[in-house]
């Protein structure tokens, strides 16, 4: 962490004359799309360059690129996680790595790398799991860009964020803006938790992944991909029993291909190759260069003008197809009422402390204004009652007798769930 | 158990493992192939500026690897090339060269492209005849905000003679940014068109007719009912259906409607999957054509002649097609795909299916040659190009363009696209109004610009609304190459490039417009 | 920065603080205490507090399998419903559609799963399964092949094999009840 060090402080040195002569153009006056609040000038210029502290989530094929427009944008205090080491495979458009950078985390070198470049802006990173940090972690960020390539990481930095967001505290709702690629085509989008469709309300927008039907891969093999599946999803574990495939280990991938090359000369069907091995049961999405470069900059020109608010911003999904000359699609993603992350309802519930969760449930039934039927509770640590199944409703029949104060503290929250809802209904308790 | 077995298994997968540069472009591979990757790799391509944009293009280009560029600029670096380059070093390269400084840090990213800085001023190499043999050596030349009229003399040049190298014109300010591509023709055989090719379906070749007339649906016991492939159920329910229906096949949805009813009630169980499938690709029946209508368009242009054509080989197949669909002795449609899509069915059914469908489509390749030799005889074309042409034919494409500047010169052109997409053309013309007054030395202002923009379409012609959200941004910063729009075009001319370069995917034919405050593109201006 | 709290300010219901529990664990939840299961069938948790794993158990009270008591473990991550649980029969047991390793040939939990279907669709497909074994798209060929030419020799097989038997020197798990 040398280098940050180094020019930690020397931020305001580093700016020499005409440095941002460019970004000042759009800095010192407003556009005719520019939000009337708008503070031209000197303001702006110190809360971008000064103040916004921005979290770069990944740090590969649409990280290194953001990381660069963000520098050179004028942000100077960027973070980024990454929990991956860099991979031959990378090189052909991750460009912030070398040949002699494999094997090396990616969020370090990608920091390094900038701040050798980009004077006077500080990169901190982390090498390891969005999930290793907590809300106080991302509290500390004015913004986050996320530039992925797992749903899961997605969904969970998506809840986080949405969940922060703290109707006393204004500074709690992050803006989160999310790239993501697949050979020529990508999407980027604005994300305002709680305010604007999530990630999670466009979960069924996603193209599910290819998967073959068991059968087919064990008795009807027509495909070289179901020769290969046949090699990985039946006869890894039947012959290798416990033992954990890697598909990042080449001695792995070789006999997967020579497995399925096996079974696709029995069935006399083409086309397994080492390549098309490794596609599928890597799952490989092709990804190049310039489609990085054309949605990291879409996200970063979506950073730089929520920061600054110097021009309007994406409302709020940009789509781009590349195949068949340029074709994008911008338009709002509608929220999703019934989104088990932003949707549904929460209700601030005040009981007396002495209240038992029978009675909280008799209380749930009546309110005319929720009409629940059967309710199931839980905790976020505890179930509290179940309805069903037979066992988990015998487990937490006990805690009907009990005051809810015993368990959920003042302020928690009791997830219900039930049949007459159409997804959960979320209650803080407080006590009398 | 994996220990005994490594020690022939690491010996296997030495050899087995792709080499060190198909894993390094893995990726893209996927996506254009080893014939993609040598188009890219023989290419030279010069950049006529350092900017930000530039350099941006170029990063996207050397990554996956070109064969070499220039970087052409007389220019030093200055403070603000310092401030959003990122392919600079900082304030040490404010004074320098900008593509001397520029062109080792672009080097970097891929050791097998070559790259060179060349300090010499475009104006001047414009008007010597060495100097413009010089520019138009290269396999593509790219544009960024070059003056009125270096551009003018450079895109008149490159239009002089259809074998110079294409010109990829880009102009940015602020937000705002458009682009264009000025070639004559580009040919594509490969244009990876995701719509299905003909399975011939309607006119199965003998082969595939015979093994339908051969099933009897009455004779298989229920394993091999639910195992026919869809192709074989809707070739014996066409012929059902023409026998009853005077030799036509379904056309009005009622018609449609009943013939998939007839497919569906084949069923003998309701989880048949292969009956379900036939139902879902039924429409195939009715949309198929022998010749879709854009190659049909093709195939009826005026023919080109390959001896005065820079793309020969593409004009010499494109006429054997036609004779090949004309052919009395062929099948009166375009050549046989062998690429069979999946579906339910057992293994031995359809690897002899796809056996069929290979066999046949060698038949009509074997004939397109024929036909090929007898129309071209001295005319040598690599085999592997023909073999493609003859798998793509279905998906073939020939874009005609126009010069530079043709559709600002096009009044009706203009005043009909402003209609159409007011805001695309609004911004493109905010574009060229812009160029001309900084050529002019005169201020830029918003009433400046549209002034321009009314002496372009002509005084008759009324402004949408549109144009001042255009022109107020480029008045605001119009000279100024954001880093996020810099990075932007990079993507975006580079992956045209790419298109261009290796004859694959379809690039943008017209002015594609780009606004970042809404954040959306656009095209315009495409030649009719 | 843009002023978003002043957007916020003209939102009501969704302003309140939402809890912490994952999108997979609610739904979850949700789909757990919503079953609808027949007496046929039943959910055991080794540890009660741990939804992600668990066991169904299914004793069909007809057709060929009746009798038979058979254990599917389910096992369920947090990117749950995007994709489906994780499903194997741990006993080995004669069945055409799942074979020895206790792979299960059921639609749902591979090509066809979306996240619409719940753990209730699951667990029906899979007692489905045991009243009308699918000889047509087998995993274990020899059980289809011998359903589908020989009625009675199955129906044999499946009793003996359910009584821990061999069959064509393949030996079964008793799960005869």
């Amino acid at each position: 962490m040398a280098a940050a060090v180094a020019t930690n402080g020397a931020a305001v040195a580093a700016d020499w004359p005409g440095r941002y002569h460019h970004i000042d153009q759009v800095l010192d006056t407003p556009g005719p799309r520019t939000d009337p609040s708008f503070q031209a000038g000197d303001e702006v210029k110190e809360f971008l360059r000064d103040k916004c502290k921005i979290l770069v989530i990944g740090a590969g094929g649409l990280g290194c690129e953001i990381l660069a427009n963000l520098a050179l944008s004028g942000f100077k205090d960027i973070h980024v996680i990454d929990m991956d080491t860099i991979d031959i495979s990378n090189l052909n458009r991750q460009f912030l790595f070398r040949s002699k950078d494999v094997g090396k985390p990616k969020a370090l070198v990608a920091a390094e790398s900038i701040m050798t470049r980009v004077p006077g802006v500080k990169i901190t990173p982390y090498y390891g799991k969005i999930q290793d940090k907590d809300e106080d972690y991302y509290m500390q960020f004015n913004l986050v860009i996320c530039g992925l390539d797992s749903v899961e990481a997605r969904r969970w930095i998506n809840a986080t964020l949405v969940n922060m967001v703290d109707p006393e505290n204004p500074e709690s709702l992050k803006p989160l803006i999310d790239g993501g690629t697949e050979g020529f085509k990508g999407q980027a989008r604005v994300i305002l938790p709680t305010i604007s469709s999530c990630y999670e309300c466009s979960l069924d927008m996603l193209n599910k992944p290819t998967a073959f039907p068991i059968c087919t891969i064990a008795n009807t093999p027509r495909l070289p991909e179901h020769c290969i599946e046949w090699a990985s999803v039946l006869e890894w574990p039947r012959v290798h029993g416990d033992k954990k495939m890697d598909t990042d280990d080449p001695e792995h991938i070789g006999w997967l291909y020579k497995t399925a090359l096996a079974r696709a000369k029995e069935f006399n069907i083409e086309g397994v190759t080492y390549s098309l091995t490794q596609g599928v049961v890597k799952n490989i999405i092709p990804a190049i260069a310039s489609t990085n470069a054309i949605i990291a900059a879409s996200c970063c020109n979506e950073a730089f003008k929520i920061a600054t608010s110097s021009a309007a911003y994406l409302n709020n999904y940009f789509m781009l197809i590349g195949t068949d000359g340029v074709y994008s699609f911008t338009f709002e993603h509608e929220k999703r009422p019934e989104c088990p992350v932003c949707g549904g309802e929460a209700v601030d519930l005040t009981i007396s402390k002495g209240m038992t969760v029978d009675k909280l449930i008799e209380t749930l039934v009546e309110r005319q204004d929720i009409q629940i039927k059967k309710p199931s509770l839980s905790s976020p640590t505890k179930q509290i009652y179940f309805q069903a199944p037979p066992q988990l409703e015998e487990a937490t029949r006990p805690n009907l007798e009990k005051p809810v104060s015993e368990l959920v503290e003042e302020g928690g929250e009791i997830t219900v769930t039930a049949t007459s809802l159409p997804f959960s209904l979320s209650l803080r308790i407080h006590y009398t | 158990m994996l220990q005994n077995e490594s020690q022939t298994l690491d010996e296997a997968t030495m050899s087995i493992q792709p080499d060190s540069k198909t894993r390094r472009y893995d990726r893209q591979l996927r996506l254009w192939a080893a014939s993609g990757q040598a188009a890219l790799e023989s290419s030279r391509i010069l950049v006529t500026a350092g900017s930000a944009t530039s350099t941006s293009v170029l990063k996207n280009l050397v990554l996956p690897g070109i064969g070499h560029f220039t970087i052409l600029d007389a220019a030093p670096t200055t403070p603000a090339d310092a401030g959003n380059n990122f392919f600079l070093n900082a304030n040490a390269s404010i004074g320098k060269p900008r593509a001397e400084e520029a062109v080792p840090l672009l080097r970097e990213l891929n050791e097998s492209v070559d790259g060179v800085a060349d300090t010499r001023d475009l104006e001047a190499l414009l008007q010597t005849d060495e100097g413009r043999k010089y520019v138009t050596s290269f396999t593509l030349v790219i544009a960024h905000n070059l003056p009125a009229k270096t551009l003018e003399q450079l895109s008149t040049l490159l239009w002089q003679d259809p074998t110079y190298p294409p010109l990829m014109v880009v102009r940015s300010a602020g937000f705002l940014a458009d682009f264009y591509i000025q070639f004559h023709e580009h040919c594509i055989i490969e244009s990876h068109s995701e719509t299905a090719p003909s399975l011939r379906l309607t006119k199965p070749f003998p082969a595939l007719q015979a093994w339908a007339d051969s099933t009897d649906y009455d004779k298989l016991d229920p394993t091999e009912h639910a195992h026919i492939p869809f192709a074989l159920i809707l070739i014996k329910e066409a012929d059902k259906w023409r026998a009853e229906h005077g030799g036509a096949l379904p056309k009005a949805y009622a018609e449609q409607k009943a013939f998939k009813a007839d497919v569906r009630a084949r069923q003998r169980k309701l989880d048949e999957e292969n009956f379900e499938e036939a139902e879902a690709q039924a429409v195939r029946m009715w949309t198929e054509k022998a010749v879709s209508s854009d190659i049909q368009a093709l195939l009826d242009a005026p023919p080109v002649d390959p001896r005065s054509s820079p793309n020969a080989a593409f004009h010499a197949l494109l006429q054997t097609l036609r004779a090949f669909v004309h052919d009395p002795a062929g099948p009166g449609c375009l050549p046989l795909t062998a690429t069979l899509p999946d579906m339910k069915t057992d293994t031995e059914s359809y690897v002899r299916l796809q056996r069929m469908y290979k066999e046949q489509a060698r038949v009509e390749n074997a004939r397109f040659k024929e036909l090929l030799k007898e129309k071209f005889p001295d005319l040598p074309i690599e085999e592997a190009v023909v073999d493609a042409f003859v798998k793509n034919s279905h998906h073939i494409k020939l874009l005609r363009g126009r010069p530079f500047g043709a559709f600002d010169r096009d009044a009706e052109a203009l005043a009909s696209a402003l209609q159409i997409f007011p805001k695309e053309t609004a911004t493109h013309l905010a574009f060229t109004a812009l160029s001309a007054l900084l050529a002019r030395g005169t201020e830029v202002t918003a009433e400046a610009l549209t002034a321009g923009v009314q002496d372009l379409v002509g005084p008759d012609v009324e402004l949408p609304d549109e144009l001042d959200a255009a022109v107020g941004e480029l008045a605001r910063a119009p000279t100024a190459d954001l880093p996020n729009t810099a990075a932007f075009l990079g993507g975006m001319v580079a992956q045209e490039a790419i298109k261009l370069l290796t004859k694959q995917y379809v690039p943008v034919n017209g002015y594609c417009v780009v606004d970042l405050v809404d954040s959306w593109t656009g095209t315009v201006g495409a030649p009719q | 920065m843009i002023k978003i709290w002043s957007m916020k300010k003209n939102e009501d219901a969704a302003a309140k603080k939402r809890p912490k529990t994952s999108a997979a664990q609610i739904r979850v939840q949700k789909d757990l205490t919503e079953l609808d299961l027949p007496s046929t069938m039943k959910t055991v948790f080794p540890d009660p507090a741990d939804l992600l794993n668990f066991t169904l158990t299914i004793t069909p009270d007809e057709g060929m399998y009746k009798g038979g008591c058979f254990n599917f473990s389910f096992q369920i991550n947090n990117n749950y419903p995007h994709e489906p649980p994780k499903v194997k029969c741990t006993q080995k047991i004669y069945h055409p559609n799942v074979d020895l390793e206790g792979n299960v040939c059921l639609n749902i939990l591979r090509e066809d799963w979306k996240p619409v279907l719940n753990l209730n669709s699951v667990m029906v497909g899979l007692q489905y399964l045991f009243l009308e074994p699918n000889a047509d798209d087998p995993l274990n060929k020899e059980a289809a092949e011998e359903l589908r030419k020989n009625r009675d020799q199955f129906l044999y097989n499946v009793k003996a094999s359910m009584r821990g038997g061999a069959i064509k020197g393949v030996q079964y798990d008793r799960v005869a009840v």
